[in-house]
């Protein structure tokens, strides 16, 4: 079963976080954050091609417009390959592990498994970051000489920053997965 | 170690005020009185003139950067989002748990970021 709901992000774009339940043990979220839109793309490209034309009036080199065609293609290209991520997806399977995915707008899709004995929780943290404080969601990896030190935090949802709602719900639907951990018997 | 007045600052304010003064007339009529003048007074070895602009100048643009410069150190320490100094610290590691008495206020401790937030954000049933 799946379902859809409309958040914010810290920036104020909208997002949309969907929420699947594969099984009792397996819950997939993926927030999906807004696809290029085409004012952006224009304005960008104009830009680039007003100040090309600038240049080209001043130095009556023809090289400079072609430079500036080159450069819009081959930036639009890194752009969408390297930099937009259109959506972030959660995937948590009780007693295997977590699978965090990134999926950028040209398809390229960059996915991290942490295996659940490493996992030491799921939570909410604030700090600090470009003058604002935000919440965001990280993973608390286990430390293997300490059972209760942590030895890494794994943010999770960096480009989309969903705010604190839409955090509350994928913290609370990890947490009913991480519970049966304690639950269920061990097993090796 | 109060900040009222004492006769030895009294002394002190007003000699700092006197050389203060002394100091400020002495940058003006280095800076303006024409060299020829000074030289033929018997005073040749002072500095070139043109310190007399540049050193202002070096001072209010130091100042200037120093406000980006401030701005800047503290963005470089401020602990990234992956960084386990956002979560703990050492005090918090090595902080001894009192026990449990009934009836008195518990003592103070780091409480850890697991039990705070399922507090705050899983509703009690």
């Amino acid at each position: 079963m799946a379902e859809e709901r409309r958040f914010r992000s810290v920036s104020g774009a909208s997002i949309a976080l969907r929420r699947r339940q594969h099984s009792a043990s397996c819950r997939e979220l993926a927030v999906r954050g807004p696809r290029l839109q085409l004012r952006s793309l224009s304005a960008a490209t104009s830009a680039v091609w007003l100040a090309a034309y600038g240049l080209f009036a001043l130095s009556e080199n023809s090289m400079v417009l072609s430079a500036a065609i080159f450069i819009t293609l081959i930036g639009l290209i890194i752009y969408l390959h390297f930099v937009k991520i259109d959506q972030e997806s959660l995937l948590v399977i009780g007693s295997l592990g977590i699978q965090v995915t990134s999926s950028y707008a040209s398809g390229k899709e960059s996915t991290t498994f942490i295996e659940m004995g490493q996992v030491k929780d799921v939570v909410i943290n604030e700090a600090i970051h470009m003058q604002k404080v935000i919440y965001y969601l990280c993973i608390l990896l286990q430390d293997p000489e300490d059972p209760q030190g942590v030895s890494e935090v794994v943010p999770l949802f960096q480009s989309s920053k969903p705010r604190l709602d839409c955090l509350i719900e994928v913290y609370k639907s990890c947490q009913e997965i991480l519970e049966q951990r304690k639950t269920a018997p061990q097993s090796s | 170690n109060s900040p009222a007045p004492l006769p030895e600052r009294a002394i002190y304010g007003f000699a700092l005020f006197l050389g203060s003064w002394f100091g400020f007339i002495l940058y003006l009529i280095w800076a303006y009185i024409p060299e020829t003048w000074l030289f033929s007074l018997g005073l040749t070895y002072w500095p070139q003139k043109y310190w007399a602009v540049a050193l202002p100048v070096y001072l209010l643009v130091a100042v200037g950067i120093g406000y980006i410069l401030l701005f800047g150190i503290n963005m470089m320490s401020t602990a990234p989002l992956n960084s386990t100094h956002t979560i703990t610290d050492n005090y918090a590691k090595k902080q001894q748990h009192k026990k449990f008495q009934e009836e008195a206020i518990p003592a103070l401790r780091d409480i850890p970021i697991s039990e705070v937030n399922r507090m705050f954000f899983l509703p009690e049933k």
